[in-house]
């Protein structure tokens, strides 16, 4: 345990695990070249940086409930002091998967663009995913120094509660994006709630 | 003077599809060794693979460049063997045998029988090859030389009495070879329906055949339905069961989300599915090469008079 809380302390390994998955499709696209890949390739890498970013979200999410639940656990603590690095992560794939939507819908046509954004307004699968990245730029830009300043502790805290919303939202919109619920979805926001539910009832004792 | 109108979507000579893509894939799949001995088997012992095609020039638009037959083999929506594109192609072909291949007419006719597919199409006189757009209700599309026959052909077998008005179509069941079925991920056995005027509309087909070659389990093996101007899923795959009854047959997709998924299922870029766009549509195979999707899936002249008079947001 001590050996992967040292691996988790370390800023190269936890840059490694954030990069490495996104350069997934790199894979079935260069090297094996899978033919149901290449079929529309802009597909399977649209939706594996929607998959990236939803990991990552409710991954440093479940950072702080786990510090909270085992203070004295080290690798809870090793995790918790890459909070912002993996949050600001998140953003970014986020951020990729929305650019590679407006590519996937309009090409490099920039006149597409309004007709696009007026589909996502009108479409609640859609739109819940454009929310989720604006709550996202939002949180990775006041995640500088200055706005935690600028802001003060509380209301900084506060505003950054905002990513439970993202991640409700990010749970809806990836549900969604199939024809019949995808159980992954499962999988990746599953342990979060629990770990949440846990951490209140920890946290009301305590108080109590 | 005798003067021959082609129809308007013929196709001259000089466009058909040159034999050099046959060969390049052949010469393909011989490199790919025991996996091409596997495929060469399939030709010759494949349901319905002793059937010689031939081109029907009145369905093919010179326009219409066909899609690879590595992208249409291996990119596929059959749910019984999983709800990704690529393990269909995988999971397809792991035990599940569509041959032999009973099919059965029933319901409301006077020639009810069951017969094994081969005879069938032979009853068909053989099969020929169209090549149609193809259309995904998920926005993206290919064009698809099938090979198969009218289901016009078909319908007129089975002699439907004046009482029957729709043609209900049902896949196989067989949960053991099929882990989408056993996973319940739909309403087994997949039904879909056509109106019976629908089914009996020229273009209409059940494909045997894919680029001359008998269809890929993934693709629906033996025989499945084509209706180019609806979206894909009213394509019902491995079919075992023609009936025509008397009351609108529900889809299964119509079972699973009716809001989403019609009856009619009609090909509109008016129509927007209620989480996505239907003005436009990915091209398969094509790059970041997006068009814009067409009425009927560009079959307005053959099909729109089946629809006459009726609200298309209503019976979408």
């Amino acid at each position: 345990m001590l050996f992967l809380e040292k691996l988790l302390r370390s800023k190269v390994v936890v840059w490694t695990l954030l990069v490495l998955p996104g350069l997934w499709p790199l894979w079935p696209i260069f090297v094996t070249k899978n033919s149901s890949v290449l079929a529309d390739p802009l597909k399977v890498v649209l939706h594996h940086l929607g998959f990236t970013a939803c990991v990552l979200l409710a991954t440093v999410l479940t950072f702080s409930p786990l510090r909270v639940l085992w203070p004295k656990w080290g690798v809870a603590l090793a995790l918790n002091r890459h909070r912002r690095l993996v949050g600001v992560s998140a953003f970014v794939y986020a951020a990729l998967h929305f650019t590679t939507h407006l590519i996937y819908e309009g090409g490099t046509d920039v006149a597409a663009l309004p007709s696009i954004l007026r589909t996502a307004l009108k479409k609640p699968f859609q739109l819940t995913g454009l929310i989720t990245f604006a709550i996202l730029l939002v949180l990775a830009i006041t995640s500088l120094h200055v706005f935690v300043r600028w802001l003060g502790g509380k209301r900084w805290k506060n505003l950054h509660r905002l990513a439970y919303v993202a991640a409700a939202l990010a749970t809806y919109h990836q549900a969604a994006a199939r024809k019949i619920f995808p159980m992954q979805v499962v999988w990746i926001f599953g342990p979060l709630v629990v770990l949440e539910v846990a951490r209140v009832i920890r946290q009301r004792r305590g108080v109590a | 003077m005798l003067i021959h109108t082609p129809k308007d979507w013929a196709l001259r000579e000089s466009a058909a599809t040159p034999e050099t893509i046959y060969r390049n894939r052949r010469a393909f799949l011989k490199t790919l060794g025991l996996a091409g001995t596997a495929f060469a088997a399939r030709d010759l012992l494949g349901a319905t693979g002793g059937f010689p095609t031939k081109v029907n020039a009145a369905f093919r638009d010179p326009a219409l460049k066909p899609t690879a037959y590595d992208h249409i083999t291996s990119y596929n929506n059959f749910y019984e063997f999983g709800t990704s594109k690529e393990e269909p192609v995988v999971l397809a072909n792991r035990g599940w045998k569509s041959e032999p291949w009973t099919v059965e007419l029933a319901g409301l006719i006077n020639a009810p029988q069951k017969l094994d597919v081969n005879d069938l199409v032979a009853k068909m006189g053989g099969v020929e090859q169209r090549v149609y757009r193809h259309r995904c209700v998920e926005a993206w599309s290919m064009v698809v030389p099938w090979d198969g026959f009218p289901l016009a052909k078909l319908v007129a077998l089975a002699d439907p009495k004046p009482e029957a008005k729709f043609l209900k179509m049902t896949t196989f069941l067989d949960p053991k070879s099929a882990p989408g079925q056993r996973e319940r991920n739909l309403d087994y056995p997949y039904v879909e329906g056509l109106r019976l005027d629908e089914a009996t509309n020229e273009l209409a087909f059940i494909a045997t055949g894919i680029y001359g070659k008998p269809i890929p389990n993934q693709n629906g093996a033996p025989l499945r339905l084509v209706t180019p101007w609806k979206y894909g899923f009213k394509g019902v795959k491995s079919i075992v069961k023609f009936e025509f009854v008397a009351k609108q047959p529900r889809g299964t997709w119509e079972v699973m989300q009716a809001r989403e998924y019609g009856f009619y299922a009609n090909v509109n870029p008016n129509v927007d599915h209620p989480r996505w766009t239907q003005a436009s549509e990915k091209v398969i195979g094509g790059g970041l090469t997006r068009q814009r999707t067409l009425m009927f899936n560009g079959y307005e002249k053959q099909v729109a008079g089946l629809y006459q008079g009726m609200n298309l947001e209503k019976n979408y």
